[in-house]
């Protein structure tokens, strides 16, 4: 994508205003079907989106093809048509309300820009599509780390309905170019991903009254009671292993119950040997220097540990392919990403919520597996620490469309409420 | 010396010995002997250590090259007390920054007679490259607190060296309390200015670039005497305020009066006894690369495979410092490099980092998290 200028970045605001001027004029269950049979084309393997993130986004982003594959698969599983009724039903109170024939109506914004900051596909999907489902045409800035989902999405609601094809506009220009990103500042809603550092930038730059929608950055972990089934491992590798752990829903630590039997370590073992074998299934994608040399210093530092007399066991993978560090306590640790994971003895609940609490503000998803008797005590300990999704070993890569995405919804932060009380 | 090991005490000795020599030079031979045999005395003393080198099937029979001597990665030092001598006879530590919450590495020391007799010829070396005789005595500006106020700060420590053996009269520190004193330093930069003597100003990054602010909010400039010369040293890490060192470099020139080929990087840690220093005072007109003293060595190794990186190819930065007689001589650094002639290039730590899609790094969470902490850092908890 050529660099844009600010002069482009205002005309295409333009002509996106003037699209939503006749988005708007179409009713919301004609967008709302459009939108579930683009959702239906990402669906399909065969389709001409899943084979370019095969092809060109794998080779952009140095994912392995077949983990991409399965990634998506998981990802688009639950989310149909139907998903997409049932999460306006959710978070707007129905379609009535879209279509202004409800008592409390709901509109989105004349225009919403997206500032696209990762490199996974369906993050990137989901937030290019939830400002048309209320009628906000948008413009959209690529991720630096992955030039090809959004303009796939772009293709793909095009083909689906061309009227709304117009109301989506992909532009691309270095994050350091100021005029650009003010230009891009002046639609009437932002939606912003990135470090804490990136959202306080934008948000010291987005000019009242227009609304800034923020998602920072976010981390998930694991956990695991003393009486995990017995694929819970194998599970747990499948959610480290999708995406080599760069989503926010990527478990980077594991707290397993410890009776002071070993479970901790030997949950370690069964981890490790389950992340090997997922390597020739799907292989580790290729990672930079500075990546390889972090993984490298955590496992020297490791074995330092132990060296020192610390009950750590390290668990690797050739190369710097996965790497699995039983530890001997529940200090959280650096998380150098990319399959890395660290498995921590706690004594039962109460250890894992003290334990969490380093990361209140930035925990997303916990996946549990095991903890029969304290699955509710467990669960609301852990939504009071902030996490806005808890869910089964094995699922936390495939989030449902109606995941309250970091505690905010997925429609309601970009969604103007009124009311009509005449 | 307080080491009653007679082992050590020869080390140190013929350590010191060629630190001692007026113009020390490279010696390929030497330095592996010596090399070797401090890393067989440190695997006989400190059992961590031994431990590790062994679980990598390296022991004194088989390590044959000092290549081949097995880096600890520096954050070790924040776990445990890596000591070659019995606790007994510490008389020092070295702490690195960090928060009151975080843990602090710390260089547990039994003499300071290496440390201090291997800073001095490279800061000699590379940043009085011109001033040869050891009794021309340098303006010398310090912008850190003084060993005084922050005894486990080895930046200090080392400054406080420097001053005493090179610093004129007129040279100082200009940190107190926490306080970067600005407007002592603009008056001693002045009255360098007024009576031509050329300045060594020394200090972080950070510090500098504080100055370089208040300077630019108070409308002032000062063009110092043609000689003059920067030696900042650290960078930003876990600061509010970051500027790319091309650009600090430029406000440097552009308030001070010194050009960048007069500005000297300096890459040191607390966990090593020596320094590395940018080449450009010593070697001008040939492209800028960090040199160290002929005892201590740099591997660039590759991560991936563990092994030397190929030339120009990025690599881990490890050092092996014979001046590291009482810890551990080999250090995994957290940086990145690549081989510049004889020298390297540091390329910052993690420069990719934010190539992870939307997850983060535990420790940037935990950074940010304790960013609302009380900072305690060597520079002296400027804001």
């Amino acid at each position: 994508m050529s660099r844009a200028s600010p002069e482009e970045i205002r005309g295409a605001l333009a002509r996106l205003r003037g699209a939503g001027h006749r988005l708007r004029k179409r009713r919301a269950r004609e967008i709302l079907g459009s939108l579930a049979s683009v959702l239906d084309s990402w669906r399909d393997p065969d389709s001409r989106m899943r084979r370019a993130l095969r092809t060109d986004f794998a080779s952009a982003t140095g994912l392995a093809p077949a983990m991409v594959e399965a990634g998506m698969a998981r990802a688009l599983a639950g989310w149909t048509g139907g998903a997409l009724r049932s999460l306006v039903e959710r978070e707007l109170g129905g379609i009535d309300a879209l279509e202004g024939t409800a008592p409390r109506c709901v509109s989105g914004f004349e225009v919403t820009s997206v500032l696209l900051a990762g490199s996974l596909p369906s993050p990137t999907l989901l937030g290019l599509l939830a400002p048309l489902l209320l009628r906000s045409p948008v413009l959209a800035k690529t991720s630096a780390h992955d030039p090809v989902t959004a303009a796939l999405v772009a293709d793909s609601v095009a083909a689906a309905d061309p009227e709304l094809g117009a109301c989506i506009e992909i532009t691309g220009f270095p994050g350091s170019d100021r005029e650009c990103v003010d230009a891009l500042l002046d639609a009437d809603c932002v939606v912003a991903s990135g470090s804490d550092e990136t959202i306080a930038a934008v948000a010291a730059r987005v000019r009242p009254p227009r609304r800034l929608v923020s998602y920072a950055h976010r981390l998930s972990v694991a956990a695991v009671g003393a009486d995990p089934s017995p694929d819970a491992a194998a599970r747990l590798a499948e959610d480290v292993a999708l995406w080599d752990q760069l989503g926010c829903l990527s478990p980077l630590a594991v707290f397993v119950e410890d009776r002071e039997q070993g479970e901790a370590a030997a949950f370690a073992s069964d981890l490790a040997r389950a992340l090997g074998d997922l390597q020739e299934r799907w292989p580790r994608g290729a990672i930079p220097p500075p990546a390889a040399a972090a993984i490298a210093r955590e496992r020297d530092l490791a074995e330092m540990r132990a060296a020192s007399g610390a009950p750590v066991i390290l668990h690797r993978g050739a190369g710097t392919s996965w790497t699995v560090v039983a530890e001997a306590d529940a200090l959280i640790r650096p998380a150098p990403l990319h399959r890395f994971v660290r498995v921590h003895p706690v004594s039962g609940v109460p250890g894992l919520v003290e334990a969490l609490k380093p990361l209140r503000r930035h925990l997303a998803s916990v996946g549990v597996g095991g903890f029969a008797d304290q699955r509710r005590e467990l669960a609301r300990a852990l939504l009071e620490l902030g996490a806005s999704r808890i869910c089964s070993l094995g699922t936390m890569q495939s989030p449902p469309l109606s995941w309250c995405h970091d505690n905010q919804g997925l429609l309601l932060p970009l969604a103007r409420f009124g009311d009509i009380e005449l | 010396m307080r080491s009653g090991d007679p082992a050590r005490s020869e080390l140190d000795r013929r350590i010191l010995d060629w630190m001692g020599e007026r113009e020390a030079r490279e010696d390929e031979a030497r330095f592996e002997e010596l090399a070797l045999r401090l890393f067989a005395h440190q695997f006989s003393r400190c059992e961590p250590f031994a431990r590790f080198c062994r679980a990598r099937g390296a022991t004194p029979e088989t390590v044959s090259s000092w290549r081949e001597i097995p880096a600890v990665p520096a954050g070790a030092f924040k776990e445990t007390p890596l000591r070659s001598f019995p606790p007994e006879l510490e008389c020092h530590v070295f702490r690195t920054s960090g928060t009151s919450t975080r843990r602090r590495g710390e260089l547990h020391l039994d003499t300071l007679a290496i440390y201090e007799a291997s800073l001095i010829p490279s800061f000699e070396r590379h940043v009085l490259p011109d001033l040869g005789c050891a009794s021309q005595r340098a303006r010398i500006l310090i912008l850190a607190p003084s060993p005084l106020e922050v005894p486990d700060s080895s930046l200090s420590h080392m400054f406080g060296v420097i001053l005493e053996r090179r610093g004129d009269p007129e040279s100082g520190f200009l940190v107190q309390g926490g306080e970067l004193e600005q407007l002592r330093l603009l008056e001693a930069l002045e009255e360098a200015r007024a009576s031509d003597a050329a300045v060594v100003l020394c200090g972080t990054a950070f510090a500098l670039l504080h100055f370089l602010e208040w300077l630019e909010s108070e409308e002032r400039r000062i063009a110092l005497p043609g000689g003059s010369r920067v030696m900042e040293t650290g960078g930003f890490k876990g600061r509010s305020r970051e500027l790319p060192q091309d650009l600090l470099y430029e406000n440097l020139h552009r308030s001070l009066g010194v050009p960048s080929e007069r500005i000297v990087n300096q890459y040191g840690m607390t966990e090593l006894g020596s320094q590395f220093y940018d080449s450009v005072l010593r070697l001008p007109g040939t492209p800028r690369r960090k040199l160290g003293p002929p005892w201590a060595r740099v591997r660039l190794v590759d991560p991936e495979s563990g092994r030397e990186a190929p030339p120009g190819e990025i690599g881990a930065v490890t050092v092996l410092d014979l001046a590291n007689t009482g810890s551990i001589l080999a250090i995994q650094t957290a940086d990145l490099g690549r081989a510049v002639l004889d020298g390297f290039e540091v390329l910052g730590r993690e420069p990719g980092a934010e190539a992870r899609g939307c997850s983060i790094a535990a420790d940037e969470m935990l950074e940010a998290h304790a960013s609302s902490e009380p900072r305690e850092n060597e520079d002296g908890r400027l804001p």
